[in-house]
């Protein structure tokens, strides 16, 4: 069975930061064409190991919200929570107003400018982040 | 109800008390308090921040930084006044309080919070809003009475800012099903704030969700 093919997920043009300063994601920075070429696309399987640039993300529906098509992709380490949420609400084609949720752990929902390197390091497993997302109407 | 266990105060309190608990091994400053008149209680925590976003660190506090990627919030060691207003120099210190109530009506917790400069002088609901999260900005700006109104904290009687209870069914549901089908212990709490904190500036370090998930 031909395994999924990993995607590459766009990044935006601002530098990310080391752990300081506001998130590394501006809005609109994100192209919103499905994703093609883009800076980071790792088609073979890279070294793992802490030099590693990009760590591999699961990502799984939660509840009603649609499933990603593509599941697992690969991720610069600096890529933000907040960065991967404008990422998946722009290819499920949601509403900008609708608000999607990440989880780890499937319970806790890490704060958007946590760094994805930083949830790998602390909840990865077999080589790979799993991440939940859920979309719904958190107020109101 | 559901499936889902029947959210009392006593379910509360017990979550709160296991989130507490980490609070203190991490030292992340929340507290328990309670009325004097009656049993109701709720979690509260006071933090420091600097208006303009600037970065604020203490000594000791390294595992912290590590598992909470932006620091914009002074950890509440025990400052003076004076150390604050140094570090402040040109710009501005604000101070929050977040409370965690329970609801009886809604039968979920609530987040009520405040803000004041040093001087007393409180934060206007305009500069709450100004302060949430760019990624919650939208929606806040098409429903904002909807999101955040400003009530009188039911223990305390003073005027807080709360965020709206009455979704968080819809979005907890999900959550607490979903693990529940694994057999994962989610502690609400932790999962709840984890939520609802960062759109007010309160952003839980990961460390909580190890906890969470250890505590059988």
């Amino acid at each position: 069975m031909a395994e999924e093919p990993e995607a590459a997920l766009p990044l935006p043009a601002s530098g990310a930061a080391d752990g300081e300063g506001p998130a590394d994601v501006s809005p609109g920075t994100a192209t919103p064409e499905p994703p093609s070429s883009a800076a980071v696309s790792p088609g073979t399987e890279e070294p793992a190991g802490d030099t590693k640039k990009k760590i591999d993300i699961l990502l799984k529906a939660v509840g009603d919200t649609p499933i990603m098509k593509t599941k697992k992709w690969a991720v610069e380490r600096t890529r933000t929570i907040q960065g991967l949420i404008d990422f998946i609400k722009k290819f499920l084609k949601l509403v900008a107003s609708e608000q999607l949720f990440i989880y780890v752990n499937q319970s806790f929902a890490p704060s958007p400018d946590q760094e994805v390197g930083t949830l790998y390091e602390c909840f990865g497993s077999d080589g790979k982040l799993v991440l939940h997302y859920c979309k719904s109407q958190a107020w109101g | 109800m559901e499936e889902d266990e029947f959210f009392g105060e006593k379910t509360f309190q017990h979550y709160c008390a296991e989130f507490i608990k980490h609070s203190q091994q991490i030292g992340d400053g929340w507290e328990w308090r309670t009325s004097k008149d009656c049993s109701d209680g709720y979690m509260c925590k006071i933090h420091f921040q600097i208006k303009n976003g600037t970065v604020v660190s203490h000594p000791g506090t390294s595992a912290h930084v590590q598992t909470c990627l932006l620091m914009e919030e002074a950890l509440e060691l025990p400052l003076d006044d004076s150390e604050v207003t140094e570090a402040a120099a040109a710009t501005e210190v604000i101070k929050y309080e977040y409370h965690v109530l329970y609801s009886c009506s809604y039968q979920v917790p609530v987040l009520y919070f405040r803000a004041s400069f040093l001087d007393g002088r409180p934060l206007s609901l305009k500069d709450i809003w100004e302060g949430v999260h760019e990624c919650y900005k939208m929606r806040l700006q098409q429903g904002p009475w909807d999101t955040i109104t400003q009530q009188e904290h039911p223990i305390l009687g003073q005027p807080f800012f709360v965020l709206h209870p009455c979704k968080t069914n819809e979005f907890m549901t999900p959550v607490l099903k979903n693990s529940r089908k694994i057999n994962r212990n989610v502690n609400y709490i932790t999962s709840w704030l984890s939520i609802v904190g960062p759109v007010v500036g309160l952003n839980l370090p990961l460390s909580y969700a190890r906890a969470a998930s250890q505590n059988e």
